[in-house]
């Protein structure tokens, strides 16, 4: 009842002043993708007379929420997006099976991490070899010229472990832990560095492939299944910490599951740094690091609101300069961008964020790009040919820790 | 000198399914409208195809009536009509008695019903009130007024009937005290002339008793205004009336995007009388709130009136309440041969959009006594509209893949290959210009080059344009382009904003808060801030 009523308001809120398609990153590109207005708001009063309107168009949204955040009335335009696809995937329509089966698989970046992970090395041969990738593309779907990420050996949190009476709880994410576990290190040294002890339960996956896949339902299974690990750092009030945006996206929704906003501490890595800042309690104790990067802001940083503080907190350190591309989305959404029926869509997104890194590169301007997405940091290496890492390296240079 | 056998003055459901039954029968028909077909009560209603559960307790025979003509409409004309189901909801505050008598009128009107549990209920409906305590299906449906009457006005059409709308009678002909025929007035261009012919039929509805009246015939029609609230999008799946003896405001109706909840009671002085009122939205609202809790956090897109034309004579019983709900909503048929020695008159006044089909069988038999015609009727038999081809479905799945389609093709009828050419020919014309109720561009300027299209108003009614959340906010300035192709046909297009954008006002007006505020701020802005469009 209170579900239904929310929703119900939510639906009533849009003024229709289309906006959030204007802002839209696939309907910028893709001339058949009508826009969240279309397939959110306007689309719903029909989906509620039992009319399924452009299911098979639901599929090309990215799920970035760039129309949410954009949206002046509070619409939740996505879950809307999400939640109709889901129907018409339980109705059947709109979808064949072989994109069924590959949603499902991306749907479990988890479960595909751990599989992959039994023997890294052999996983990403294959991802490299044309033939597999042929393969794939011919079975799955999945485009034979996406930039899949490589396997490494899974993230191991423990091993580090200072004791210390300030505690932080640090949700890795499948992407450090399956694909990037340096980055988690990185991570838990720089927290720890600060005077943290830092706890890393065994999570599940955050829940948004599920949700960008369309899988609402067993997206907030997953989270609940979340929620009960952390239920007693949260209850002692500790604070939950990530360094990957669509995680911290998803951490944030948390609240309302079967957690309160008041109570759930969810904190973006850097959102969290420069809390501390503000404190005076972050240590600047920097050693001067000369470089000159090239910022570009996800889509799900921008959804959580929160500015970038990854910008301001490295702008602290002696010789490190720091250009905002703000060039809009990279198109990779997550696993958007490895399916065939839209890698051309993404590839044509992120141009003009790949433009500017080139150009950006050519003339001097910076000599590698920092983001926090570990999707666009593939992306971007994929789509431009310059290197992209996570800025916790910065830090991690400027306190002497590499 | 005949022009026709007969002349029809009124094109509501009444008219044109009158219009259709003659037609039918090979009796040479013309049909009079002075505004658009279904100008008048026959687009400013409930849109509830009733049971008859209603009406079970108070008028048996009403009810007996709605549940025979539902069950014919719904297959005569499955296009028109959502079989949604209905239920009837006591709530706490409803007498167990009056239950315990409606179960057994049901069962004597044949009305099939079928008690729902509660948790059943609670689970279909999850914004209805959970101390709700009995729950009973009826088959309750929904029609759409605009598309059964022109259905109907197509299907006459089909026979040979003629309509004109924008054509005004003004006056009765008479002549040795036998009506010959009607003065007319073409209301677009002036002109005056008079049709011939050997019966007129009344079927003006709230204005009967005016065309009545131009020869000095007394027809007691009272005027029963009944106001309605619009909420932005179906918050029901069926209807929702309350269990209970009928009064304000108890009946939900799902009505294609929107739920409408109705209906007031006030008897007013002319058909012309139906601007919402304040009050009416409130008593609505208290009233809606015990099957609807926290209704006023439903955004509300407008209010509407219509006017209830009732026959005096049913309830001049000494006793009855001088209230409109208390007369009786059967219908009257007056042979003024009879009633007041003028020959050639008939006047039916009344009924339901419910019963259209059965008023208009019983007034075309008359006249086919009268006119020594023994073709019997074969309206309840013959489907309204053809089927929709596949292959048409299928095209316009594919040039339209994100919009309703079935709504559009069932709106466009015989038109549909011709606006699917259109959009196949040019692109563009596919895309929506009403977003919220997703009407294409090609569908609007089909509209707009209809012979019958006089105004944007009409393009509303035909398309759904400019009658979703946004009340033409967008639509009605990207509509102007389109008038301005057959500019010849509308007045100027500054007047044609004008006017849509005060109807939609009228309606906007007593609702005026919340969402539909923040919208309306809107609309301000785009056409005094940016059209730079005054007031007045
Ligand atoms: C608020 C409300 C809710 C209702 N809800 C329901 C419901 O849910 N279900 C149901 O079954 N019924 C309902 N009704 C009743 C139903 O709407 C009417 O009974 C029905 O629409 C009447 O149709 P009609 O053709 O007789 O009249 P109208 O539709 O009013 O048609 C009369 C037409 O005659 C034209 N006319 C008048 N004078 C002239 C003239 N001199 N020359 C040319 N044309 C003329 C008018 O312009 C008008 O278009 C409701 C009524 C109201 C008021
Ligand atoms: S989530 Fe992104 S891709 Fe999807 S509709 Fe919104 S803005 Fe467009
Ligand atoms: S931005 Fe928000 S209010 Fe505007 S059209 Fe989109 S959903 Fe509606």
């Amino acid at each position: 009842m209170i579900y239904e009523q929310d929703r119900t308001e939510n639906l009533d809120a849009c003024i229709k002043c289309s906006a959030c398609t204007a802002m839209c990153p696939v309907a910028a590109v893709n001339p058949l993708f009508p826009g969240p207005k279309v397939l959110g708001p306007d689309a719903e009063r029909f989906r509620l007379e039992g009319l399924q309107i452009g299911a098979a168009l639901l599929n090309y949204c990215s799920k970035c929420r760039t129309c949410e955040i954009t949206c002046p009335s509070g619409v939740k335009i996505t879950e809307m997006i999400t939640r109709a696809q889901e129907n018409a995937k339980l109705s059947g329509s709109g979808k064949n099976l072989q994109s069924n089966i590959r949603d499902y698989l991306f749907g479990r970046a988890e479960y595909l991490g751990k599989l992959a992970t039994i023997l890294p090395g052999l996983t990403n041969t294959l991802l490299r070899t044309p033939l597999f990738r042929q393969v794939l593309e011919q079975a799955l779907g999945i485009s034979s010229e996406a930039p899949l990420p490589t396997y490494r050996k899974k993230f191991n949190p423990f091993g580090e472990g200072h004791k210390n009476r300030k505690q932080v709880v640090y949700f890795p994410g499948c992407f450090v832990t399956y694909n990037d576990p340096p980055t988690g290190h990185a991570i838990t040294k720089v927290l720890e560095h600060n005077g943290y002890e830092v706890i890393v339960p065994p999570f599940h996956c955050c829940s948004t492939p599920l949700e960008g896949n369309g899988y609402v339902r067993e997206a907030k299974e997953t989270a609940k299944k979340n929620l009960a690990l952390m239920n007693p750092y949260i209850r002692a009030g500790v604070p939950l910490i990530t360094g990957c945006t669509s995680c911290g996206t998803a951490l944030k929704e948390y609240a309302g599951l079967d957690v309160s906003a008041s109570e759930l501490q969810a904190y973006d890595l850097f959102e969290f740094l420069w809390a501390l800042h503000e404190q005076s309690e972050f240590r600047t104790d920097f050693k001067e690091v000369q470089v000159s990067l090239g910022y570009h802001s996800s889509c799900h940083l921008k959804a959580q609101g929160i500015g970038t503080p990854s910008v301001r907190l490295l702008r602290l350190i002696p010789g490190v300069r720091v250009t905002d591309l703000d060039q809009g989305c990279c198109g990779l959404s997550g696993s958007y961008g490895f399916k065939k029926e839209k890698y051309d869509t993404a590839m044509q997104i992120g141009n003009p964020v790949f433009e500017r890194v080139r150009h950006g590169v050519a003339n001097d301007e910076f000599q590698s790009v920092i983001t926090e997405c570990g999707g666009c940091q593939v992306q971007i290496r994929h789509g431009s040919g310059t290197e992209t890492f996570h800025p916790v390296w910065v830090l991690m240079q400027a306190y002497g820790l590499e | 000198m005949k022009d026709y056998q007969v002349v029809i003055v009124g094109g509501g459901a009444t008219g044109v399914g009158i219009l259709r039954d003659l037609s039918m029968r090979g009796i040479s028909a013309l049909l009079l409208e002075q505004g658009d077909l279904a100008h008048g009560t026959s687009s400013r209603f409930h849109g509830l195809l009733h049971s008859g559960g209603r009406y079970a307790v108070k008028d048996p025979q009403s009810a007996a009536e709605c549940i025979d003509e539902n069950l014919i409409l719904k297959k005569i004309a499955p296009h028109c009509i959502s079989d949604t189901g209905g239920w009837f909801v006591q709530t706490k505050d409803d007498s167990p008695g009056y239950v315990e008598e409606w179960i057994k009128s049901c069962a004597g009107a044949h009305i099939p019903i079928r008690e729902v549990s509660i948790s059943e209920a609670c689970r279909k409906e999850p914004l209805m009130d959970k101390n709700v305590l009995r729950v009973f299906e009826v088959p309750d449906a929904t029609v759409d007024g605009f598309r059964i009457v022109w259905a109907n006005a197509r299907s006459a059409r089909h026979y040979n009937g003629e309509f004109r709308t924008y054509h005004q009678a003004e006056r009765l002909v008479t002549d040795k005290g036998q009506v010959t025929g009607v003065a007319v007035r073409n209301l677009l261009n002036g002109h005056q002339f008079t049709v011939h012919c050997d019966i007129v039929v009344n079927a003006a509805g709230a204005w009967a008793s005016q065309l009545a009246g131009s020869i000095g015939i007394p027809l007691d029609v009272i005027c029963d205004k009944g106001t309605l609230l619009a909420f932005n999008q179906r918050l029901f799946h069926r209807v929702v009336n309350r269990l209970r003896p009928s009064g304000d405001g108890d009946i939900f109706v799902p009505h294609e995007t929107i739920t409408i909840l109705g209906t007031t009671s006030q008897f007013v002085d002319s058909p012309e009388d139906n601007d919402p009122q304040q009050e009416e939205v409130r008593s609505l609202l208290e009233i809606g709130e015990q099957l609807l809790p926290g209704i006023m956090k439903n955004r509300i897109i407008r209010a509407f009136s219509g006017i209830r034309p009732l026959h005096r004579e049913d309830h001049d019983v000494p006793g009855v309440k001088e209230e409109g709900r208390n007369v009786s909503r059967s219908f009257a048929l007056i042979d003024h041969e009879l009633q007041d020695g003028i020959k050639g008159l008939i006047s039916i006044v009344g009924g339901k959009f419910t019963t259209y089909r059965l008023m208009a069988e019983k007034v075309s038999d008359r006249v086919a006594e009268k006119l020594g015609n023994t073709t019997p009727c074969h309206t309840a038999e013959e489907d309204l509209l053809p089927e929709i081809p596949e292959h048409v479905y299928k095209k316009a799945a594919r040039l339209l893949p994100y919009a309703p389609v079935e709504k559009m093709l069932e709106r466009l009828q015989e038109d549909a290959e011709d606006v699917l050419k259109e959009i196949e020919q040019t692109p563009h014309k596919g895309q929506m210009l009403c977003e919220c109720e997703m009407v294409s561009m090609a569908e609007v300027e089909k509209a707009a080059s209809d012979e019958d299209t006089h105004h944007l108003a009409d393009i509303r009614r035909k398309t759904r344009l400019g009658m979703g959340t946004c009340q033409g906010a967008f639509c009605t300035y990207r509509a102007l382009p389109l008038l301005w192709q057959k500019k010849e046909k509308y007045d100027s297009l500054d007047e044609e904003l004008r006017n849509f954008l005060n109807q939609r006002w009228k309606g906007i007006r007593p609702v005026l808060w919340g969402q539909q505020l923040r919208e309306t701020e809107l609309t301000r802005a785009i056409y005094s801030g940016i059209l730079q469009f005054t007031e007045n």
